[in-house]
Order: C-alpha cells, then sequence, then structure tokens
C-alpha cells in the first residue's frame, strides 16, 4: 500500500516534471522566436516561404502570355497573307501594299507594347519563367516587406494580388519588429565598440587624460561664465553661483565619476553616424558598379540610396545576373550576386535603424539647444 | 527667415520706436508656431511638393528630345521590316502559304525582339512629348517624400537623379514630421468622434462618469475605417482607369502600405494619352487621396499603438494572475498530498 502510493506519487511528479519541461521548453522556443537570432530566422523563413508561393502563383500566367504572344503573332502572319493574296489578285502597286503592311505593323507594335507592359520579356522558349525564378521571387517577396517595390516584376494573376495584400500585412509588421530589435542591438553594440576603441576606454592612462582635460575645461567655461555674469549682473550671482560652485569639489572625486559613467552613456556623435551612413551607400555603390557593366558610380550609388530609403523606383535595379535565365535551380540560389543584394539590403536597413536609434537623442538635444537660442534671440519671457 | 526678421526689426528700429518691433517678433513668433501646427506642416508639405514638381519639370523636360529619338528609331524599324515583308511577298510569290508564314513570323518576330528593347530602354507608347506635366512631377515629387516611389515616371537625368537624392533627403524628414503630427490630431478627432456616438447610442448611466476622461477606441473601428477608405478609393478609381475592382484595390492598398509596386498607377494609363484634360484632374484627385489616405494611416497607427498597448498590459495582468493562481494550486495539492502521505506513515 505505502509503496504502491509512493510508485504513483513519484509517476506523478515525473509527470508533471515532464509537462514543466515542455512548457518552460516551449517558453523558451518563443523566446527565442523574438529574439534577435529568432527574429533573424523568422524574416529569412517568411520571406523564403513567400517566394515559394509567389512562385507557385505566377509560374503558369507567364507561360500563358508566351503562348498567347505566338498565337497572335501566327494570326499576323494570316493576316499579312491574306494581304498579299488580295493584293496580288489585283495589280501589285507597292505604295499600297506598304501602306497597308504599315498600318497592320502598326497594330502589331501596339500589341507587343501591351504584352511588354504585361509582362513579356521578349523570348520564345516557352519552357523557362525566367522573371519568377526562385532568385526574383524571392526579391519580390523582400521588397514587399521592406516596403521598397521596385514594380520590376509584380504579380499578374489575382491570386497573386491578393496574396500580396495579405502577405504585406502581415510582411511589414514582422519586419519593423526585427528593424527595431535589430536597430537596438546594433546601436549597444557600436556604442561599446565606440566607447572602447575609439575613445579608448581600455586603457586607463587615455581616459584618465582625456578625463582630466574635460574638467579642466569645464571649470575655465565657468570662471568665464561667472566672470561675465559677475561683469553685467550683480543679482544673478548670488542666486546662480552657490549651486555651481561645489558640484566638483575635488578633482579625483570627478575623475572617478567620470571614469564610472556606463559605457551606454556615451554620446556619439551625430557626424559619426552620418559617415557610416554615407560610406555604407558608397561601398554598396562601388560593389554594384563593378558587378553590373552598365552603371556608374552615379547610377549606382542612386539605386543604393533609393532603396535604402525604402523608394524604390525600379528604373534600376541589380538585373540581368539575378533573374538568371533558364539556369538549374541550385546555381541560381547560390548566385552570389543575389545572395550578396539581399544581405545588403536587410543589414542596410537594420544600420539605419541603428543610425536613428544613435542619432535620436542628439537630434533631440541640438534641437533643445536651439530652441532655447532662438527663445533667447527672441528675448521671449513666457 | 530668422535674419530677415532679424534685419527686418532692426531697420524698423531705426525708423521708429520698440512698438512695431515687439509687434513684428510676436507676428514671427506666431508664424512660427503656426508652421508647427498640423495645417501649417501639410502647407508645407505641400509647398514643398510643388516646388519640387515646378524643379523637376524644368530639368526633366530636356529629356523629351531624347525620347523623341526612340520615336523616331521605332518609326524606322517599322519601315524597315515593312520593305522586308515587301521583299518576302514579292519573293513568295507562288501562293505557297507555308513558306510564305514561316518568312513573315520570322520577321515579325525580329520586329517584335526590336519593339521589346526599346520599351526596356524606356520607350512608351503613349509619351509621345514630354511625360513630365505638372500634375506627373507632383505626383512623382509627393512618390519620392512618402517613400511610395512608384517608379512609372523616373528622373533619367544625371542632374535629376542628384536634385532627386538631396530632394529626398529633405523632404523625407519634413514627411515624417507630418505624419506623426497629422497621425496626433486626426487621433484626437477621431476619438472625440467616437465618444461621443459612444456616448449617444449606450445610456447614460453612471458608467459614463469614469469612462469620460479616457476612452479607447477599439481597433476593429480603425480596421474598418481603413477598410472602407480603401473600398471608396478602389471604387472611384476602378471605372476611371478601366482597372477591375481587385486591380483597384491592390493599387490602393499597396499605395497606402507605401510599397508602391507601380504596376498601377493613375494617369499611367497605355491607351489614353497622358496629356488629356481629364487625367490631369485624376492625378491631382489621386494625389489628394493619397495624401488624405496616409494620415490616417498614421492615424491609425496611433490608434492602435495605444489600444494594443492597453491590450499587452492586460494579458500581461492576466497572466501574472493566471500564473499566481496556478502556483497557489499546486501548493494546495502538494500539502494534500503530504498530508495524505504523513498520514499513511
Amino acid at each position: 500500500m505505502e509503496r504502491k502510493r509512493s510508485v504513483r506519487r513519484r509517476r506523478k511528479t515525473a509527470r508533471r516534471s515532464w509537462l514543466k519541461q515542455c512548457k518552460e521548453f516551449l517558453r523558451q522556443f518563443i523566446a527565442f522566436l523574438f529574439s534577435n537570432v529568432g527574429i533573424i530566422l523568422l524574416v529569412a523563413g517568411y520571406t523564403i516561404a513567400g517566394s515559394f508561393i509567389f512562385m507557385t502563383i505566377e509560374g503558369k500566367h507567364k507561360l500563358k502570355l508566351k503562348e498567347e504572344v505566338l498565337n497572335n503573332r501566327t494570326i499576323f502572319a494570316g493576316k499579312l497573307w491574306n494581304i498579299t493574296y488580295e493584293l496580288n489578285r489585283k495589280v501589285m502597286g507597292k505604295e499600297q501594299f506598304n501602306a497597308s503592311i504599315d498600318e497592320l505593323l502598326r497594330l502589331y507594335q501596339k500589341l507587343v507594347v501591351n504584352f511588354t507592359r504585361r509582362g513579356f520579356d521578349g523570348t520564345d522558349d516557352l519552357t523557362s519563367s525566367a522573371q519568377w525564378s526562385f532568385a526574383g521571387a524571392f526579391l519580390y517577396s523582400l521588397t514587399v516587406i521592406t516596403t521598397i517595390g521596385y514594380g520590376n516584376i509584380y504579380p499578374r494573376t489575382p491570386e497573386g494580388k491578393i496574396a500580396t495584400i495579405v502577405y504585406a500585412i502581415i510582411g511589414m509588421p514582422l519586419f519593423l519588429l526585427y528593424l527595431s530589435n535589430i536597430g537596438d542591438i546594433m546601436a549597444r553594440s557600436f556604442k561599446w565598440i565606440y566607447a572602447k576603441c575609439c575613445l579608448c576606454r581600455c586603457c586607463p592612462g587615455v581616459a584618465k587624460r582625456r578625463a582630466l582635460r574635460k574638467i579642466r575645461r569645464e571649470k575655465r567655461m565657468q570662471m568665464d561664465y561667472d566672470s561675465d555674469v559677475t561683469g553685467s549682473d550683480v543679482t544673478e550671482v548670488s542666486i546662480s553661483n552657490p549651486p555651481l560652485g561645489p558640484r566638483h569639489s575635488t578633482v579625483s572625486e570627478a575623475l572617478t565619476e567620470e571614469l564610472d559613467t556606463d559605457v551606454q552613456n556615451v554620446p556619439v556623435p551625430v557626424t559619426v553616424c552620418l559617415a557610416i551612413m554615407v560610406g555604407y551607400i558608397c561601398s554598396g555603390a562601388l560593389l554594384f558598379c563593378k558587378w553590373e557593366e552598365h552603371w556608374t558610380f552615379m547610377d549606382a550609388s542612386y539605386f543604393c540610396f533609393i532603396s535604402l530609403s525604402t523608394i524604390g523606383f525600379g528604373d534600376l535595379v541589380p538585373g540581368d545576373k539575378i533573374y538568371g535565365r533558364g539556369r538549374d535551380f541550385y546555381a541560381e540560389v547560390l548566385e552570389l550576386s543575389f545572395v550578396f543584394c539581399s544581405i545588403y539590403l536587410m543589414l542596410g536597413m537594420a544600420l539605419i535603424a541603428m543610425c536613428f536609434n544613435l542619432m535620436q537623442e542628439e537630434v533631440i538635444h541640438k534641437i533643445q539647444t536651439t530652441v532655447r537660442t532662438v527663445k533667447y534671440i527672441l528675448r521671449c519671457n513666457r | 527667415m530668422r535674419s530677415m526678421h532679424r534685419a527686418n526689426s532692426s531697420k524698423s528700429l531705426r525708423s521708429t520706436k520698440r512698438r512695431p518691433r515687439a509687434k513684428i517678433k510676436d507676428c514671427c513668433r506666431t508664424i512660427t508656431a503656426f508652421m508647427f501646427t498640423q495645417i501649417g506642416l501639410g502647407a508645407l508639405v505641400f509647398g514643398y511638393t510643388v516646388i519640387g514638381a515646378v524643379g523637376f519639370m524644368h530639368l526633366e523636360t530636356p529629356l523629351a528630345r531624347n525620347n523623341t529619338t526612340e520615336l523616331v528609331e521605332i518609326q524606322s524599324h517599322r519601315l524597315r521590316h515593312s520593305l522586308e515583308l515587301y521583299r518576302v511577298a514579292l519573293n513568295q510569290n507562288i501562293f505557297d502559304e507555308h513558306n510564305f508564314s514561316i518568312a513573315i513570323d520570322r520577321v515579325l518576330a525580329s520586329y517584335q525582339s526590336k519593339v521589346v528593347e526599346l520599351i526596356k530602354r524606356g520607350y512608351m507608347e503613349s509619351s509621345d512629348g514630354s511625360a513630365w506635366t505638372f500634375p506627373a512631377a507632383l505626383m512623382f515629387c509627393l512618390s519620392v517624400i512618402t517613400m511610395i516611389g512608384y517608379g512609372n515616371l523616373v528622373p533619367k537625368t544625371g542632374y535629376g537623379k542628384l536634385a532627386t537624392v538631396i530632394y529626398a533627403l529633405f523632404g523625407i524628414p519634413l514627411y515624417v514630421l507630418f505624419f506623426l503630427n497629422v497621425g496626433d490630431a486626426l487621433a484626437g478627432v477621431f476619438r472625440w468622434f467616437y465618444r461621443k456616438l459612444h456616448r449617444c447610442s449606450t445610456q447614460p448611466d453612471e458608467n459614463a462618469h469614469h469612462n469620460h476622461k479616457k476612452t479607447i477606441v477599439p481597433s476593429s473601428a480603425c480596421v474598418w475605417l481603413m477598410v472602407g477608405y480603401l473600398l471608396a478609393g478602389a471604387a472611384t478609381f476602378g471605372p476611371w482607369e478601366r482597372w477591375d475592382f481587385l486591380d483597384s484595390v491592390y493599387f490602393c492598398a499597396t499605395s497606402l502600405c507605401k510599397i508602391g509596386v507601380g504596376d498601377f498607377v493613375p494617369g499611367a494609363n497605355y491607351f489614353s494619352s497622358s496629356t488629356s484634360e481629364g487625367n490631369q484632374t485624376k492625378l491631382v484627385i489621386s494625389y489628394v487621396y493619397i495624401f488624405f489616405g496616409l494620415g490616417l494611416v498614421a492615424m491609425c497607427y496611433n490608434l492602435m499603438r495605444e489600444e494594443i498597448g492597453e491590450r499587452v498590459k492586460n494579458a500581461k495582468e492576466d497572466f501574472d494572475q493566471c500564473v499566481e493562481d496556478t502556483g497557489v494550486r499546486l501548493l494546495g495539492c502538494f500539502r494534500k498530498i503530504r498530508g495524505v502521505v504523513e498520514e499513511d506513515y
């Protein structure tokens, strides 16, 4: 009896612990999904899933369109035959023939223009659907969720349009989450690197000297201010001087305070952020104008700016290499420039989010200073 | 502006006494304050787009010449191919339909590939003059600063590209400021409206007193509003542009999400020329539609953020309570078991 009960109890606790483990695992999994690595994987997985969806939806339409073009051409050939036949029965006048042929060709041109607008790419082979290859569909899904929207390829079927709307509505918040998360992490790590390396926080001698210099400068400024104030206005001194005076009683105290400030409180100047952005755009432009034969440096940097600001006109798109025609699947996936382009976009957006994150405080501080200056100039006493 | 004001004020100081200077200062202050209100910001954004439109028109109109060269080229292609067709007709004059159609098919295929190549280089069927009319340029400027970027009309000269980059650099922060501000204002209006409706529809009971200070608009209201706006836009754009309903819904959704795929753009219809009178008004109306719609999106974003924040807080509280509850229950369970066990011993 006793043993039985103990066994049951043990089993019960075992089951409970198993349940708990499961729950714990689930919780950890969800936490991981919303952590930094998880969200990158989530965005990548979402994009890959989207590219497969769009490939299956849009792939068929392409072939239908090509068949239509071919059919139209045979119809026009038949018409031309009819014209020739008609004119041949009468007298063969060159002007008349030319006029009717010109009319027909004009019609045909209009038709071809229309087909091209609808996505005809000018090749005749029915086997390959070049635009909606895996690479193309992947870039399409990426441009939808990042709201770049190049528009060089777009869905033509009604199902594709509905899928795009739904895909965007779910994908955009996900991408925003990615941006805020990754931007935050990158900002923190960049601040750390900046503080450790650029300001030489890691070697104490330099930091000490820097802190000393800063304190000295502050003191001088304060003395200047005091003398200025005493020169101009006597009543103000009695108010402002006592709280300002004993703030740093000794130099060493101030030094320790200065050295103890958290790395995360080190302000990164706006110019550094701007330099990072400009440098990122320029390096991207250099790489792209190496990759694409016809692009000048100007074109490539224009492309990078338009992409990273999510405007995305789509007049310049890294094209010929990415939308490879009719090669096998894996060669396309592993195409270096396609991978590079998508990584460039994802990383660049996170970088811009980071820069905004870093600049925010500084810019707010600057604006406040400006407002104060303007107020002082306008002498607003309200 | 500030320097102008200072110059003004110094001049007035010289001419008269203190009074006018203070007045000018006041005036300046009120103007600056007004500029940062919603209406002022809207006017600022509107003015910025108008200035941009005029600038881009002047920058890009020399391109019309370039476009006409493409037109000439396509005409020459047509002429050459028709001559070739004539030759084919002369050669195959023996009523052999099969051979004739094969030869003609070849000629037509080469012509087709030429046309496709020209289109890829930027030839537009309808743009026989300048595509950069004023409303089109206005639409272009709006699409740049709102980051929609349709891409149906793009700068082709180097200066145009540089100008676009600079224009975007200044325009985007301005637009974002406007977006945040208008979102706030519209959210306030909508909340007030919703509260009024809510109070009218429900019985005025004692609950109304402490509900009064803060009513949270449910997100379903925002969703319904957005869907209504989308459908209204779709219903207006559909018949105009001869799009079917799904296409116009797709256009409105992708525009308001700022994706801007650019396969459907109002006024860029292939069949009608872009310079006709009706298209201009359509462009202006679509400009207003998108301008206002983005403000609505900002409003919904604002309201939904509030509501979702509240919901998350509630859910967290619920979760905490639930955890506490289960903890207490588990503890009770343990105690009971232990009691039973001890009894056994």
